[in-house]
């Protein structure tokens, strides 16, 4: 046992070497290429095992595929067309597409991010350039062309970085949009001066509106009391015309209807009143004299006299 | 020496499968006999190192996915498996040791907040703890865009609702079309590992060194990517916005801003789901305040005199004419109007358009009812008056008399006699205080 055991540990120690040294993976994260004696030969651009000379010969050389962002270093100024001052700051998100040409032009990732910077500086200066400041920002929303401002960028940037640094931009995007510090005074100014009108604006409104819902009101009411007076001017109407059918009937004696009349209406002020009477009239004569009865027309001349009196 | 040979001979005992090897060992030397019993030795203890090693090989295979995590095998650095074959549920798990195969776990159910605070005024250590006596750091006329951030935002079309037009026009013609605002918003994002194949292969995490943890590295690796996309779709979204629509932080501003964000990551194929877009605060510049307060005053100060308005409206129409009023003022106002559906609305009206109607009502009532008692009366009377008249007359006369004699309060009686001719009479006209008072006589 010992016999064949010791040459199959040396067997199998021999082949993992020798496996070692003849393959190399790549990651799904990650591309690279084959050099010979120091010459490329192959890019591997895909993840799996690969085969390859021990090293010596050959040499593998592998970058993270993966996406990265750059922004440009600091916040510049820039202007646009018609020489308005404008801040921006624009971000691109890249990846290693081509890790031989990547290689060739700028070996390292930080020497990547420096090259791509002054591009990304190169293209934002000059197409913000072609743009008027009222196509980033506009009162009327139809007029602004921030995206494809944006799509213009990328396309502007995408095409020599990839033939240069084979370098893939997956995206452009502006992250900060900003006026210079002297501008934002005047801003500052509009922005008061706006709001100071339409602070004056909605105070004349409400008050505008508040007198428009309190003469509706009034109005109404004044429809409905005109109508109801109106309305109440027919009930009446109604109630003498009512009324007067009973009157007619009172046209049988008018004298007398008059005389009831007069004492009903006599009856109806006088309550709780002060009266002053001459003893001449009836029946207070009784407290000076004793009367002269008998005579029928003594009677009569009373009544009648106290009837004109009234 | 006593134990190795023990040793060795308990050895060749144990395999008594080969008896002719005892033998020749007897007949060795010394040195050639321990040279021998070391060699047997040490392949036995390389035989122990093996197995532990071949089992310690396949052990380390052994892999957990906790439950809020989804996970990837990498076979060669190639992903095993398509689409969702490939995502290892939560879990215990095989895969080949390193370098055949690699386990890659990344969470997924977590949602990871990022506030986003690059459109926000620079906040000193006071303004945080709120211990500043000014909550804002205050700059008298300018805002530095280095310091400061801040977005933009488009002004009203067509200027600012209500001012007059002239005020509009300036407004445009001093801004040659491309009036904007300055507006500070903070904004909070909500997101996910959707996409485990997508967000591996192609967002930039950092390796994790020993002694941290992989989401705390994968959520700071992510963070530039995802801060740069979120300031982009805000950027991007506000200059269609007015500053009042930000201030108002009506909210199809960052649904518009999510939308943008989640399509750009689309774009990226990062796997990355945003799950809510917060536009957490949003104010005017500390520069405008006095302006802004002053609008916000007004606001409410308007909002408040409607608000008198409309009760003192409803207030009259209850009072004139309850519920019905406002119908039945329409229904008036419309010659068109169906008449019985008029007559409807005055029968159920209230207030003082009732009170009317009702007095009108009384007095004829009154007024008729008058009428026909006096002329039944008149009718009860006439046959006797027509017999005898000077006497009824006179009875009805004295009968009316005594009733507004017995109802006077006082009664003066004067002497009318010639002998009282000259003398002056003088009464005290008490005013009763019972009586009442003078406003309605």
């Amino acid at each position: 046992m010992k016999n064949i055991a010791i040459p199959i540990l040396i067997a199998v120690i021999s082949i993992v070497m020798i496996v070692y040294l003849v393959t190399f993976q790549v990651r799904e994260t990650e591309s690279g290429f084959v050099t010979r004696f120091g010459k490329p030969v192959r890019e591997v651009t895909r993840p799996g095992l690969y085969l390859k000379w021990p090293t010596p010969i050959e040499q593998v050389h592998k970058f993270d595929s993966r996406m990265r962002v750059l922004e440009a270093a600091q916040l510049a100024e820039t202007t646009t067309r018609g020489n308005v001052p404008i801040i921006v700051n624009t971000y691109v998100v890249w990846r290693v597409a081509e890790p031989l040409k990547f290689l060739n032009a700028v070996k390292t990732e930080e020497n990547a991010a420096s090259k791509l910077r002054n591009h990304i500086n190169d293209t934002q200066n000059r197409i913000i350039g072609r743009h008027s400041f009222g196509e980033f920002v506009n009162s009327d929303p139809t007029k602004i062309r921030f995206d494809e401002i944006q799509k213009e960028m990328l396309d502007d940037l995408k095409g020599p970085v990839q033939a240069e640094y084979g370098i893939e931009i997956k995206t452009l995007g502006i992250k900060q949009l900003n006026v210079s510090e002297d501008v934002t005074k005047k801003v500052f100014e509009r922005m008061k001066a706006e709001r100071q009108g339409r602070t004056d604006a909605i105070t004349s409104e409400g008050e505008g509106m508040a007198i428009k819902i309190k003469a509706g009101a009034n109005e109404v009411r004044d429809v409905l009391v005109n109508a109801a007076e109106a309305r109440a001017k027919e009930i009446r109407g109604q109630g003498d015309a009512d009324a007067a059918k009973y009157y007619k009937m009172l046209e049988e004696d008018p004298q007398l209807a008059i005389y009831l009349r007069n004492l009903e209406t006599l009856k109806a002020i006088s309550s709780r009143s002060t009266i002053v009477l001459p003893t001449d009239s009836d029946p207070w004569k009784l407290l000076m004299a004793m009367p002269s009865l008998g005579t029928e027309g003594s009677a009569k001349e009373s009544a009648t006299e106290s009837q004109d009196t009234k | 020496m006593a134990h190795e040979h023990k040793h060795g001979h308990d050895h060749g005992h144990n395999h008594g499968a080969e008896p002719e090897q005892p033998l020749p060992v007897e007949q060795l030397d010394a040195a050639g006999k321990s040279l021998a019993d070391a060699f047997r030795i040490s392949f036995t203890i390389l035989k122990i190192i093996m197995i532990v090693l071949i089992v310690a090989f396949l052990a380390s295979g052994f892999r957990t996915v906790d439950p809020d995590e989804r996970a990837l095998v990498l076979r060669f650095g190639k992903i095993r498996g398509i689409g969702d074959g490939a995502i290892l549920g939560p879990g215990p798990h095989w895969v080949f040791p390193y370098p055949i195969e690699e386990i890659v776990r990344i969470p997924v159910e977590k949602n990871i907040n990022l506030a986003v605070n690059t459109f926000w005024y620079k906040e000193t250590r006071d303004d945080i703890l709120g211990a500043g006596v000014k909550p804002r750091n205050f700059r008298a006329e300018k805002l530095d865009p280095m310091v400061e951030g801040y977005c933009l935002t488009r002004s009203q079309a067509g200027g600012p609702v209500g001012a007059g037009p002239d005020v509009a026009a300036q407004l445009i013609k001093d801004s040659e079309g491309s009036d904007y605002h300055i507006v500070h918003t903070k904004w909070q994002i909500n997101y996910q590992i959707a996409n485990v194949d997508q967000f591996f292969r192609n967002v930039y995490v950092r390796d994790v060194k020993p002694g941290q943890i992989y989401s705390d590295i994968m959520v700071a690796s992510i963070a530039p990517l995802l801060r740069s996309v979120v300031d982009d779709a805000i950027v991007t979204t506000m200059v269609h916005y007015t500053i009042d629509e930000a201030l108002q932080s009506v909210d199809t501003i960052p649904r518009r801003v999510q939308q943008l964000v989640q399509g750009k990551l689309e774009v990226l194929e990062s796997g990355i789901r945003v799950v809510q877009m917060q536009l957490v605060s949003s104010t005017w510049p500390m520069q405008v305040d006095e302006a802004f307060q002053a609008f916000v005053e007004a606001s409410q100060k308007s909002a408040k005199t409607i608000t008198e308005a409309r009760t003192y409206a409803e207030t009259t129409l209850n009072t004139t004419g309850g519920q019905v009023a406002a119908p039945l003022c329409e229904a008036l106002l419309d010659p068109n109007s169906d008449p019985q559906q008029r007559e409807a609305l005055w029968a159920q009206v209230t207030g003082d358009v009732q009170e009317i109607i009702s007095r009108a009502q009384a007095y004829q009532t009154k007024i008729v009812e008058g009428a026909r008692a006096s002329a039944n009366y008149l009718r009860s009377i006439l046959p006797g008056y027509r017999e005898q008249p000077t006497l009824v007359a006179r009875e009805l006369y004295l009968a009316a008399i005594r009733e507004v004699l017995a109802n006077a309060d006082e009664k003066f009686i004067l002497d009318t006699s010639n002998k009282a001719k000259n003398r002056e009479v003088r009464i005290l006209l008490n005013r009763d205080t019972q009586l009442k008072p003078k406003t309605n006589p």
